[in-house]
């Protein structure tokens, strides 16, 4: 995906000017059941829910798992950070 | 080696005294990358265990070469667990940084602490209250992308390959072929231990994952 593609995604998810995306990355290290159980429970997202944003990281090499404010981001970014997962902010309209 | 199993309320595995040796201290190697003091030195045992690093100086020479890249500051490994925030808003990853990284550092280096602690008990087993699985999970990932980063595993791809130049090797060795493969014995030796804690993290979430359906 390019990053065209990526802010035209974030663009859609909402053109509200102060909102910004948290968007988890690829990795060949991290586990899918890993991965699911950390959507999980951090996001609060159902087992099924969990897992089709799992397969989208893994397949389609990110997923946006979360929208709002920079320093709400700033704290989703960091806690995937604790867990491991490589994870952005940026601007949903950038 | 035996994977994470239900027990009560916790988790239990077993390793052998060398398995316990070798993922205690390359927990500790991390520790130390991440800025953590010397993981034991307060301790007592300690020089007993020096005393039994020693006698594994064979297994341990394949990290020495992990240990002397851990020093660099610009380390990939230690970008690999504390990671930019940004991939091209330089401010807005700076910030980051600046209000995360020692918060993200500290966190890291408390739950190799623990799990340091806990492999360096006596006896097989290798205990986890339900509460602490997810936690050591993360400890886990974190020991393994530090091996990945050495391993040079970037894709799935490079992923695949390892898997595969492994199984070459440990084939060669079960029928005693001396082909050269062209594989170094290093890659091989920490390609096995990064498999190796795979397979503990799948297990102990597996057990994460069943402990919290059943609660439901």
């Amino acid at each position: 995906m390019t990053q065209e593609e990526l802010e035209r995604e974030g663009a859609v998810a909402t053109r509200t000017a102060d909102a910004w995306v948290t968007i988890v990355w690829n990795d060949p290290v991290n586990l899918m059941s890993y991965v699911t159980h950390v959507f999980q429970t951090y996001f609060g997202l159902s087992r099924h829910d969990a897992e089709a944003r799992m397969r989208e990281v893994h397949e389609h090499g990110r997923s946006v798992l979360s929208t709002g404010g920079r320093e709400k981001m700033e704290v989703d970014v960091q806690a995937m950070h604790g867990y491991g997962l490589w994870a952005t902010l940026q601007r949903s309209g950038e | 080696m035996r994977g994470f199993q239900a027990r009560g309320a916790a988790a239990v595995a077993e390793l052998d005294d060398e398995e316990r040796m070798v993922v205690a201290r390359i927990v500790a190697d991390v520790g130390l990358l991440l800025g953590g003091e010397q993981f034991g030195m307060a301790d007592p045992g300690a020089q007993h265990a020096r005393d039994a690093d020693d006698e594994m100086d064979g297994i341990f020479a394949h990290l020495k070469g992990l240990e002397e890249s851990l020093a660099e500051p610009d380390d990939p490994a230690v970008l690999r667990l504390l990671p930019s925030a940004s991939r091209d808003d330089r401010d807005v990853a700076d910030e980051f940084r600046r209000l995360t990284e020692g918060d993200l550092r500290d966190l890291k280096v408390a739950r190799l602490r623990t799990m340091w602690e806990q492999l360096s008990e006596d006896g097989p087993e290798w205990e986890i209250d339900a509460a602490e699985a997810m936690p050591t999970a993360a400890a886990l990932t974190d020991v393994r992308l530090v091996l990945a980063s050495r391993l040079s595993l970037d894709t799935d791809e490079d992923a695949d390959r390892l898997h595969g130049e492994i199984e070459l090797a440990t084939h060669a060795l079960d029928t005693d072929a001396d082909d050269d493969l062209g594989i170094d014995p290093e890659r091989v030796w920490l390609g096995m231990l990064y498999q190796a804690l795979t397979w503990l993290q799948e297990s102990l979430v597996q057990y994460a994952m069943t402990a919290e359906d059943a609660d439901e």
